[in-house]
């Protein structure tokens, strides 16, 4: 019972980074119908973005090493509110790399009707330059976050239940409930605002909704700013509960982040949900000596989904008329 | 005729290049195979520095005997194709006359075999899993085994608390280091009549250890080994302090650098790590060596670095036997290698790791061994503070 209640805790608050994370890689899907491989390394500059914001430098490594920011110290440090804002700010910062992402991959490609694997190549490209670029200026080293970033709030509230413990993390309840309202705001916005609805109507048919005087260029940057956006604040989110684990640390999300949007089924908002809570909740439920095996374990599932639903968990037949 | 001649003359111009193209080059080339990018730079950065500044120093008193030295890095990331990659640019392209790498065991196990069969003397900087030296003749490491290290902490732990009595042991499955040094951890627990009471895996590239973590406080363990690397070590570490563990760690070979500071921040403080290097030996050669490096970096020499150098130096030592024997630039770069890969192993060392030697195998013979003791000045500076 009580490794039931940790297992859940635990993949509830993975699995919803793992949806916000894998949001961002649906949206761009959707839209223009290719996968953008430089999320991962956006996720990351979410992370980085922000700890520079609150620790205003790195120490170690790197060319920017001992460059401080804020020598008077930084006004995003010593408070909730203060972190929050130093978070979103870093998530704008990567919405925005998002869209210059968009610039220099995707949008020659477009431009020239290239094959959308090409687009993938690419991004791909982009992303290993931004995660050396990274290294170059900030070095290898993992940094955490200061243990205070949330002010005065315990680490971990740690339950007995049975004579076992169950442990629920500070950072796991905020990462689930940060997860959930951007989860919400954001089905708020493609599903009832007059923006969601051009978007919509840019990802069922781009010449359709160009007739009807919908910009597409305009809600494609819109979409790649919405991605980098979530992307980011994944990023935050994961390295506060963790730490920022290096320049490399967003390659794993990114596999994962893939995984989960064939899982949920491609281009579908609500199945990158459900499939980044499923895939969470499935490494969780690895049992702890063999966790080492949990990303087997994850791919595995997703093959046999998949074997089941080619469509994944909640997607589309593509139904071609002939 | 008269056209035969400029094709003549190019003939024989390409055959003296070929023939003075296995010769020896000067500055002297050395290779460095080192992790340069990917998780495992973490490490080889901590390597490329240490061998920098043995260039610097090396050359600054004269190089070989008067000939300066060249250090030639090749990156290896963190993978075997990486390290096969450099290894083989560095044997035929850069034409180095021997290399010191690559930064990881498992590396090792991939890219030592080509050296060996080109006969190019390698150097393990860092390879300290079970069987490197046995990889083939030319192989040899300047790394102490985990089997001769990983159970002085264990023997420190215990002189610190009589009272340990249940041992958690997690160890990175995907590093073939890790695995190697937690059977040394598990066995030397054993051997000193603990009860190994749950042993957990993970992956270097984890960052989320809540599962591995609940399972040990479920144990009531009064001491738990770490064997990974720093960033997941150092998390690890943090999340059992976080979740309200308050016994012993041990940290193996792989927690034994200050990258971990900034990972786990205060609660780093505390980790008993089993040292193959220390600031403190006592030496002439490690005290200078300390006092430079620290002039010029601002922080005392991490092991990495120190073993990275040692490498360099120990090359270096060789060559100006042999140099003294020919003259380098005489020699053929083949004849060269073999014979310096003979000195490497015949000759005594003294580095900053102490006197060293090696046996007939290329396995280090090092006198000297360290147990630290992390302690944090606060949550970003700390050091390792040497038990006796």
């Amino acid at each position: 019972m009580t490794e039931l209640l940790q297992n859940l805790i635990n993949g509830l608050a993975i699995g919803s980074v793992y949806a916000i994370f894998a949001l961002g890689y649906t949206l761009v899907f959707s839209i223009l119908g290719i996968i953008n491989f430089a999320h991962g390394a956006v996720f990351t500059l979410g992370a980085y973005f922000t700890y520079t914001l609150v620790v205003g430098q790195f120490e170690n490594n790197g060319l920017i090493k001992g460059v401080n920011l804020f020598p008077a110290g930084s006004p995003f440090h010593g408070s909730a509110w203060a972190f929050a804002a130093a978070a979103v700010i870093g998530a704008l910062l990567s919405g925005v790399v998002a869209v210059i992402i968009e610039r220099l991959a995707f949008r020659p490609m477009r431009a020239r009707g290239a094959d959308p694997l090409l687009a993938l190549v690419s991004s791909l490209g982009v992303a290993l330059v931004i995660v050396n670029l990274i290294q170059i200026l900030v070095g290898a080293e993992s940094y955490s976050f200061p243990t205070d970033i949330y002010g005065d709030l315990k680490p971990a509230l740690i339950l007995h239940v049975g004579g076992k413990l169950v442990v629920v993390r500070t950072v796991q309840v905020i990462i689930f409930a940060v997860s959930m309202v951007l989860l919400l705001i954001l089905g708020y916005v493609i599903g009832r605002t007059r923006t969601g609805k051009a978007l919509r109507a840019v990802a069922e048919n781009p010449g359709t909704a160009s007739l009807l005087g919908i910009s597409v260029e305009r809600f494609i940057v819109i979409t790649f700013f919405l991605s980098g956006f979530l992307g980011g604040l994944a990023g935050t989110l994961v390295s506060t509960a963790f730490s920022v684990a290096g320049p490399y640390f967003g390659v794993a999300y990114g596999l994962k982040g893939l995984a989960v949007i064939v899982l949920g089924g491609l281009g579908s908002i609500p199945g990158a949900v459900v499939g980044g809570l499923v895939i969470g909740l499935a490494e969780a439920f690895v049992p702890a000596q063999y966790s080492a095996y949990k990303d087997a374990v994850a791919f595995a599932l997703l093959f046999v989904i998949l074997l089941l639903r080619p469509q994944g968990l909640l997607g589309r037949l593509q139904i071609q008329k002939v | 005729m008269r056209q035969a001649r400029p094709l003549l003359a190019l003939t024989a111009l390409a055959l003296t290049a070929a023939a003075t193209a296995d010769k020896v080059g000067t500055p002297v080339p050395i290779g460095i195979a080192v992790a340069q990018t990917s998780n495992t730079a973490l490490l080889g950065q901590e390597q490329v520095i240490g061998a920098r500044f043995a260039e610097k120093y090396i050359n600054a008193r004269g190089g070989i005997n008067g000939t300066p030295i060249r250090l030639v890095f090749q990156d290896t990331g963190g993978d075997e194709a990486g390290a096969i990659n450099a290894f083989q640019n560095l044997i035929t392209k850069d034409r180095v006359v021997g290399i010191v790498g690559p930064t990881l065991s498992q590396q090792a196990f991939s890219a030592d075999p080509i050296a060996d069969r080109a006969r190019v003397p390698v150097l393990g900087p860092s390879n300290t899993a079970k069987g490197i030296p046995q990889i083939g003749p030319y192989v040899a490491r300047v790394s102490a085994p985990v089997s001769v290290v990983a159970p002085n902490a264990v023997k420190q732990a215990l002189k610190l608390d009589p009272k340990i009595k249940r041992v958690a042991v997690l160890y990175a499955q995907n590093d073939a280091f890790s695995t190697s040094e937690t059977g040394t951890f598990q066995q030397t627990a054993k051997d000193q009549g603990l009860t190994v009471a749950t042993v957990q895996k993970f992956l270097t590239t984890d960052s989320d250890f809540t599962t591995q973590v609940t399972a040990v406080l479920n144990e009531n363990v009064d001491l738990v080994i770490v064997s990974g690397l720093a960033n997941d070590g150092g998390n690890l570490v943090k999340q059992l302090r976080q979740l309200g563990y308050k016994g012993s760690i041990i940290g193996g070979n792989g927690l034994n650098t200050s990258n971990m500071f900034p990972v786990c921040q205060q609660y780093c403080d505390g980790i008993i790590i089993a040292q193959a290097y220390s600031p403190a030996q006592p030496s002439a050669n490690n005290q200078l060596f300390v006092k430079e490096y620290t002039a010029q970096y601002k922080k005392a020499p991490p092991q990495f670095a120190a073993q990275a150098f040692t490498g360099v130096q120990v090359m270096v030592d060789a060559l100006k036997v042999l140099d003294h024997k020919k003259k380098l630039g005489d020699w053929e770069l083949a004849d060269l290698r073999t014979a310096l890969n003979t000195q490497i192993l015949a000759g005594k060392y003294n580095t900053p790791l102490g006197p060293i030697s090696f046996d007939k195998d290329g396995e280090l013979q090092q006198q000297s061994f360290y147990v630290a003791q992390i302690k944090m000045k606060d949550a970003k500076t700390g050091s390792f503070v040497f038990l006796k």
